[in-house]
């Protein structure tokens, strides 16, 4: 196996990351729709800690993304 | 780019498909106005938005192949990281910089002439770029005396600033340049600047003692944990939002690799989300963070 092929692997590896943060993402989603459906005048608060949540969320995503990325681009040459 | 004279079975496709286009265009424009029968307008109108489709579909594959012929359209596929370093007056600056050079002058140019023809102008009941500016304005005010508890001047207008830069570096990429943005070393300094006010705002509120105090609440042996999680803001704010921008080019990058020389009109709904709406969430996301970090700092534990 030649090293550019350990480097594809090791970077398709290290965006898996995007499972998790995918789950945990739909998991806060649905609860939020929960709150609102349960609490439709809190509509404005739920919907700033979502968006805050999902940032917090999504960066283990970007991490990993990041991280394939420098492997991709500098690992190679 | 190489002129290879298309052969005649490209060329008839080309017309087939130019003529296909534009008489299913012509057709829809002849139903444009229907009988009314007895099913009322239902079945014309689905019958002219079918011929639409049709239409737009042929002439964007008469386009495609127009452009494919010529050997014209599909560019390689290039993306790196660190972004292509350009010679000004004898100093290595990398493009990036120089691009955000120019949308900062551009920004001061706008706010100067805002302030000479404009702010002079304004009226009791705000209308239109009074009305912009006044939501502007009173938004990031309310986000900020929401998460630091308190109005503060300062502090607003510091986040506005960076907020303009934000957009503006965004709509430098409708005009093909790299936005500054997807550099790490941009977003890295302005996430310093965050860490930087984090430590200042916290050691102002509450005294060096106090806020050294607050790596030791509620238990001492959490400290460590404490000091490297306020180590990883900076990090993890900066790679948040240049892994996002990165993001967003490298897939519009690889849409119009795959699509080729069919890379006409597709891109651009693409764009739209990310180039428009995507980068706008990550820069309210970013301003967001900020502000809760430093809320957090200077908030007052019994």
């Amino acid at each position: 196996m030649t090293d550019i092929g350990l480097i594809a692997i090791g970077a398709g590896l290290a965006v898996l990351t995007g499972a998790g943060a995918g789950l945990g993402m739909g998991i806060a989603t649905g609860k939020a729709v929960e709150a609102v459906a349960r609490q439709p005048e809190a509509n404005s608060k739920i919907n700033a800690l979502l968006l805050l949540g999902l940032a917090l969320t999504e960066s283990t995503a970007i991490y990993g993304f990041v991280t394939a990325l420098v492997m991709i681009f500098t690992m190679g040459k | 780019m190489q002129f290879n004279m298309p052969s005649v079975g490209k060329w008839i496709a080309i017309l087939l498909s130019l003529l296909l286009g534009i008489a299913a265009l012509v057709l829809r424009a002849r139903i444009a106005q229907p009988e009314k029968t007895e099913e009322g307008y239902k079945p014309a109108k689905k019958k002219r938005n079918l011929l639409m489709m049709a239409g737009v579909l042929l002439l964007w594959l008469c386009s495609g192949l127009f452009l494919g012929c010529f050997g014209l359209g599909g560019r390689v596929f290039q993306v790196a990281i660190s972004p292509e370093r350009m010679n000004i007056l004898g100093f290595s600056v990398s493009s990036t910089v120089f691009v955000s050079w120019i949308v900062i002058a551009a920004l001061a140019l706008l706010a100067l002439l805002l302030r000479v023809f404009v702010i002079p102008r304004f009226k009791e009941t705000p209308r239109g770029i009074q009305l912009v500016l006044e939501t502007a304005v009173s938004a990031i005010n309310d986000l900020t005396k929401e998460k630091y508890g308190h109005a503060n001047e300062g502090l607003a207008s510091y986040f506005f600033a960076l907020a303009a830069l934000f957009v503006g570096s965004a709509i430098v990429e409708l005009f093909g340049f790299r936005p500054p943005t997807t550099d790490l070393s941009m977003t890295l300094s302005y996430a310093l600047v965050t860490f930087v006010l984090i430590n200042f705002y916290g050691i102002y509120k509450k005294g060096v003692k106090g806020r050294l105090q607050s790596f030791v609440r509620p238990k001492a042996i959490i400290a460590p944990f404490k000091l490297l999680s306020d180590l990883a803001v900076p990090i993890s704010l900066a790679c948040r939002l240049f892994g996002n921008m990165l993001g967003g080019m490298v897939v519009v990058e690889l849409v119009y690799f795959a699509l080729g020389a069919f890379s006409v009109g597709i891109p651009a709904v693409l764009g739209l989300y990310f180039n428009a709406f995507h980068p706008l969430i990550q820069f309210f996301i970013f301003i967001n963070l900020s502000l809760t970090f430093i809320g957090e700092a200077v908030e007052e534990v019994e």
